[in-house]
Formats: structure tokens, C-alpha cells, sequence
């Protein structure tokens, strides 16, 4: 048990980071959107290799590197890229970025589809990919902080590549992958919400000095941590259960997290020109993704306490093959 | 990062686990546990576990081994803490004198007090007795009003603690007294509780029989050499003494075993295999407790990597008080019954539960205490 970075994970994270301080910064005329899509940051990522470590390094690796970006205010995609179609598709290289959608719901708007090159549509039992065609993608707007969009005409599955049995693992690490989006950007409101409290005085006090409001970012600081951890951990094992737990956490503290945040920024909260929203409208999006806080619960339920399934050790945090 | 337990942790685990097969009563779950570590009957059980722990080096395996410990690394305590925790704390109140008066004393008793206390407590005899809340004084601890007047080379003791539990049967107090006018003018006394002037008192309440106990002194005459450190010294001791107990109680570990129980008894009356609110509530809730158990295991961490104290053991503790309280909600309203008579193993979890975020520190100051010193939040 170690919860701080080895050298090489530290160095990956540091290189990372370099990069990332140069590309942080919104352009003055994306100051108002609801998202701002970096297809140049995107770019560099790509071509630097590190949306290969969860290839190169490991699941863990990959899922620093999602991490660090879902920081930013900007938006560029990793986690479906980065983390997701490498432990599907183990040792095959996808064009990215990727989407990832439920067959259930495809002809509804899908997140990233508008910037994606690959799909990845969870089946039920299996996945198919589908390659993205441009022209047959709308854009369509939303206020959630990613860029949106829906196909002109739905997609033939019969003709995709399907991943005979991977459904299952392709849930898994969506879910890994919206617990440690869903942890780094709600980090990022925090620490924003807390500078503006400290700034920001109502009745003569700085906003952050009333316990009406510290506590409840106190509260919601221990969840993010906790959902950060989770996220991590359920990287580094590769257990189904792990990527539940993850997920759950991660769902089921947006609902509070959310409301506080922009609660805290009073009438700033609701303005575009205010980067709050850059953050807190990706969690949203999140919310509902790979069965949401009750199918990821429900998933726990069965795997914890359904007769005739193997008990899960809670203490016994062994590391799958799959890591 | 890593995440997993070394093949020596695991082991480890294992033999935690056969001792507890060994040593622990076949009615310890029907008789015991639902009579709650603070009731006559487990408080005098530990005495006779805790000396057969000791016997075979599991009692203080943390402690250096010139105090009688095995010189063994801090997760490995931290793992028989688990395991004691799930199995219903049969240690008592022992799990305190071993998690932070016996280090405390380590650190800051004299000679004297070392030879006399440590000993005992890694022998697993001694039962102790923190005196440190008031009626007047329990958050607001600095405030306490007991007095320890000097009078040649006793102290003379007058006052009163609240809430202190394993008063009735403990042998010793570690009391924290005024000695000084200046607001934090306070110092720790050894007070044996059979010393003339003692007396205590139980009261009813909504946690089990045992816990709540007022404890008077008048006139209790405690020798100058039962001091610890120096005077006026208590609250740099106490503040260290504390960080010991924050992180200490896996309450993920018992809440999820209190949580597979409930579900065993929903089956068992056919209200959960079809029922989605139930199955999602209750997974939502093992989300929270893993999320506990997580900051639980990030403090400890860097514990064992002597790293300075920071707020993330304050943290940890409001995660499980969320998760705490879910389950607390989900037992109220799935299994009300259990709360009545029931199944006395869920209404015992209940019941020492009631005061989760009020015991060791209130929330509220966890939640003070991270605002000022980790988020760097301005003072109201």
C-alpha cells in the first residue's frame, strides 16, 4: 500500500505537466462558451506519447495522465483515449479520439462525437467499433462542458468490428475512467471555489469565513480525495468491484458537489464568463454515463451479496492480470 | 502507487484471524457483542483476550520490543485493528491504551511511569479511563474546569469528567486537570481510581449501558510523580496523544460487516432480491464506506512513512461519519424492526453509532480544523 508516486510515475506526471502550463489558459474568445475543445493541446498529447500509457505503462499510468488533464479548463480528450480503448483493446492502437455510447441510446447526443475518429458502443456482451465519419455528425449544443453531438443518420452495427465479450470490460473502465474524470475536475472547482470565497467578502467577512460554507467544502473536499483514490485504485487492480466503488462514489457526490460549488459563487456562478462551469458541467455530464450511480450500486449489490457468487474480499486487494 | 497487501501483510491478516478463531467464546456474537465493548461483561472479557493476545505478540506488535512490543511496522497494527474492529472490538477499551496512551507515556512519562504503566498495558491487564470532558468543557476542551491545586508533593484534585466511558471498571484515569490560571494552563495526572475521594456515577442513555458515566473527585490526593511531562504541558501532549486516536478506528471495516448483516436478514424475509431501491441503497452505501476506508488508508500511509501530521486524518474521519450515517438511515428504514428487538448485533451497531460524529472530536471541528489548516480558509 502506497499512495505517493513512484519515480517513474512522478517524472510522467511532472513531463505531463509541463506541457499542460502552456496550454491551460482559455482563448479570450472561448472566454463565454460552454466548452472549449483544445484540438492543438489534443495534438501534442497524441504525438507525445502520452495517450499510449496505458499501452506503454499501465492502467494506473493512463489514468494519471486523465487525471492531470481533466484539471485543466480546457478540454481535451484522455480518458476514453488514454485509458478506456487500450485496457478493451490490449496491444491494438484505436485512432482517437474516442467516443464511448451505450447501443441502448445512440441515436440520442453523444459526448465527444463531434471531435471523436472512433466510437466504442457498449452491446450489451460485446462492443463494436464503429469508425467516425464526419459528415454524418451534427454538433449539437449543450451545456455541458464537453462538445456534443448526434449522427445524421444512425450507424450500421451490422457491418462494425465487434469485440466478442469485452462489454463487460468496457463497462469496467468506463467507469474507472468517469471516477477519475469526475475526482480531478471536481478538484479543480474546489480549489477555484476556495480562492474565490477567500476574495469574495459579503457582510464585511470573507464569504470562506462562515461555517455555513467552509464546512460544506470541507465535506465536499473528502469526497473528491476519496473518489480520487477509489479511482486510482480501482486502476491499479483492475477489479471489476473497484471500477464500481469508483463510480458510485463518483455519481453519487456530484448532486451535492454541484449545487455547492455554484452556490458559493452566487450570481458569478451562473455566468459563462465565470470559468466554474468549465468544470462542473463535465462532472454533470458524467452523472448519468456507463448506468449511472444506481446501475454502478446495483452492480456493487450483485457482486458483494447475490447468493451464489463468489464473496468478494474487501481486504484482499490483489492485482488482476488485466492491470 | 500501489494498492495491494504484501504476502507478509496478508499472512499477517490470516493469523489476526486464527487468533480470534482461537481465543474468542463460541456465544461471543449472541452474548457479547450485543452487550457493546463499554458493558461489564466485555470489559471484564478483555482483561482474560487481551493477556492471551499479548501471549502470542499480538496485543502491541507496534511497540518497540523493550516495552513488549514485536517491533512490527504500523500497518500491521492498523490490520489487526480491522480485524479486532469486524469481530465486535473484543479488546474493550484496551484498543485505547494500546493506540495511543501506552505511546503517549512512550513518549513523554518518566521513567517510572513506563516501567509501571507501559508494562501493564502491553500485558493486557490494565483497564484505563480517559478523563478529559466536562459538562462544561468538551469541544471546547481548553475550557475544563477541574482542578489539581498543588499541595507539597500531591496534587489535590477537585472536580468532575463526563462521558467517560469504562469509568466503573477501570483501574486508572489519565486526567487532564487545571493547574494554572492561563487558559491552557492544564496538566495530565495518572489517577489510580481506587484512590480515596473517586467516585462515579452511571447514566441511561441512547447508546448501550457502560458508556455514559460522571466521574467526581474531591479532595483525591494524587501524588506529584503521577504527572506526565512537565506542568502545564497537556495540551502539546494531548494534541500528540490525539493524532494517535483520529485515524484509528476502521469504521468502514464494521460498518460493512454491519451492512452484509443487514442484508442477510432482508433476504432471509424475502425484502431484498427484487427489490432495486433496497439493492442500489445498499451498494451506494459500500461505495461510501470503501471511499472511507481509502483516506483511512492514505493517513495511515503516511504514518508509517513518518511524514508530518497534516488534515487528512480530520478528512478521513468525515468520510466515514457520511458513510456512517447512510447506514444508520438505511437500517431505520429497511429494517425498523431491528431496532426493536430484532437482531440485537444490528441495534448494537446502531446504538454506538448514535454519537459517531460527536466522540474523539466533534465534525464540526474536523471540519473547522481542514477548512483553517488545509483548505487555509479565514477564521469567522
Amino acid at each position: 500500500m502506497d499512495f505517493h508516486f513512484t519515480e517513474d510515475q512522478d517524472a510522467l506526471v511532472c513531463a505531463l505537466q509541463s506541457i499542460l502550463q502552456d496550454h491551460a489558459e482559455l482563448p479570450q474568445a472561448e472566454r463565454f462558451s460552454y466548452c472549449y475543445f483544445n484540438e492543438t493541446l489534443q495534438k501534442i498529447l497524441t504525438e507525445s506519447g502520452f495517450l499510449d500509457a496505458g499501452h506503454d505503462i499501465g492502467a494506473l499510468e493512463a489514468a494519471l495522465v486523465v487525471a492531470e488533464t481533466a484539471k485543466l479548463p480546457v478540454m481535451v480528450e484522455t480518458s476514453a483515449t488514454g485509458l478506456v480503448a487500450p485496457m478493451v483493446l490490449a496491444g491494438e492502437k484505436l485512432a482517437g479520439p474516442v467516443a464511448l455510447a451505450s447501443v441502448r441510446n445512440l441515436e440520442k447526443a453523444h459526448r465527444n462525437l463531434t471531435i471523436a475518429q472512433t466510437m466504442l458502443v457498449d452491446m450489451g456482451d460485446d462492443v463494436a467499433i464503429l469508425t467516425i465519419d464526419p459528415a454524418q455528425v451534427e454538433p449539437v449544443n449543450s451545456i455541458y462542458g464537453y462538445p456534443y453531438g448526434r449522427f445524421v443518420t444512425p450507424p450500421d452495427l451490422a457491418t462494425a468490428r465487434l469485440l466478442v465479450g469485452q462489454g463487460a470490460v468496457l463497462r469496467q473502465w468506463w467507469r474507472v475512467a468517469i471516477a477519475v474524470e469526475t475526482a480531478a475536475a471536481s478538484m479543480a472547482a474546489i480549489d477555484f471555489t476556495v480562492d474565490y470565497v477567500k476574495q469574495r467578502h459579503v457582510f464585511g467577512k470573507p464569504v470562506g469565513s462562515f461555517q455555513a460554507v467552509k464546512h460544506r467544502l470541507v465535506q465536499c473536499k473528502a469526497y473528491a480525495m476519496a473518489t480520487h483514490y477509489l479511482a486510482m485504485r480501482a486502476a491499479w487492480s483492475a477489479d471489476p468491484v473497484h471500477a464500481d466503488f469508483a463510480a458510485c462514489h463518483a455519481q453519487q457526490g456530484v448532486q451535492k458537489l454541484l449545487f455547492d460549488m455554484h452556490q458559493f459563487h452566487g450570481g458569478m456562478g451562473v455566468t459563462t464568463e465565470h470559468m466554474l462551469h468549465f468544470w462542473t458541467y463535465r462532472i454533470r455530464a458524467l452523472q448519468a454515463e456507463a448506468g449511472g450511480v444506481y446501475g454502478a450500486a446495483i452492480d456493487i449489490a450483485d457482486r458483494l451479496w447475490s447468493d451464489g457468487t463468489q464473496p468478494v474480499n474487501l481486504t484482499s486487494a490483489a492485482r488482476s492480470e488485466a492491470a | 502507487m500501489e494498492f495491494g497487501w504484501t504476502s507478509q501483510q496478508e499472512e499477517y491478516r490470516q493469523r489476526v484471524r486464527a487468533a480470534l478463531d482461537d481465543l474468542l467464546p463460541d456465544n461471543w456474537d449472541e452474548t457479547y457483542v450485543p452487550e457493546s465493548y463499554a458493558s461489564d461483561l466485555q470489559i471484564e472479557f478483555s482483561r482474560e483476550f487481551c493477556a492471551k493476545l499479548a501471549q502470542r505478540g499480538l496485543l502491541v506488535p507496534h511497540w518497540p520490543p523493550e516495552f513488549g512490543g514485536a517491533g512490527g511496522a504500523d500497518w500491521d497494527h492498523f490490520i489487526l485493528g480491522e480485524e479486532m474492529k469486524a469481530a465486535g472490538e473484543p479488546r474493550g477499551p484496551q484498543y485505547m491504551n494500546v493506540n495511543w496512551i501506552g505511546p503517549t507515556l512512550m513518549q513523554y512519562g518518566s521513567e517510572e511511569q513506563k516501567q509501571q504503566h507501559v508494562t501493564g498495558i502491553s500485558s493486557g491487564k490494565v483497564i484505563w479511563c480517559q478523563g478529559f470532558s466536562e459538562p462544561n468543557a468538551g469541544t471546547d476542551l481548553a475550557s475544563l474546569r477541574t482542578r489539581a491545586e498543588r499541595d507539597g508533593d500531591h496534587y489535590v484534585v477537585n472536580g468532575s469528567k463526563i462521558w467517560t466511558s469504562y469509568a466503573r471498571l477501570a483501574d486508572w484515569c489519565f486526567l487532564l486537570a487545571r493547574t494554572g490560571p492561563s487558559r491552557k494552563d492544564i496538566s495530565i495526572l495518572l489517577v489510580p481510581m481506587d484512590t480515596p475521594g473517586v467516585s462515579v456515577t452511571s447514566f441511561p442513555g441512547l447508546i448501550k449501558d457502560g458508556h455514559l458515566n460522571e466521574v467526581f473527585f474531591t479532595d483525591v490526593r494524587v501524588p506529584v510523580e503521577n504527572r506526565v511531562g512537565g506542568e502545564g504541558e497537556a495540551w502539546k501532549i494531548v494534541t500528540h496523544a490525539l493524532s494517535y486516536e483520529r485515524v484509528g478506528v476502521p469504521r468502514y471495516h464494521v460498518g460493512l460487516e454491519a451492512l452484509k448483516l443487514a442484508i442477510e436478514q432482508l433476504k432471509q424475509e424475502g425484502r431484498y432480491d427484487n427489490d432495486p431501491i433496497v439493492q442500489s441503497r445498499a451498494g451506494m452505501i459500500a461505495a461510501k464506506f470503501e471511499g472511507a476506508r481509502m483516506l483511512t488508508y492514505l493517513v495511515v500511509d503516511q504514518r508509517v512513512k513518518r511524514l508530518p501530521p497534516n488534515t487528512d486524518a480530520n478528512l478521513s474521519r468525515v468520510g466515514s461519519l457520511d458513510a456512517v450515517t447512510d447506514l444508520m438511515n438505511f437500517l431505520a428504514e429497511f429494517l425498523p424492526d431491528a431496532l426493536a428487538g430484532g437482531d440485537p448485533l444490528l441495534e448494537d451497531y446502531y446504538r454506538i453509532n448514535i454519537p459517531a460524529g460527536v466522540t474523539g472530536g466533534t465534525n464540526e471541528i474536523q471540519l473547522d480544523l481542514v477548512a483553517h489548516n488545509g483548505l487555509g480558509l479565514p477564521r469567522g
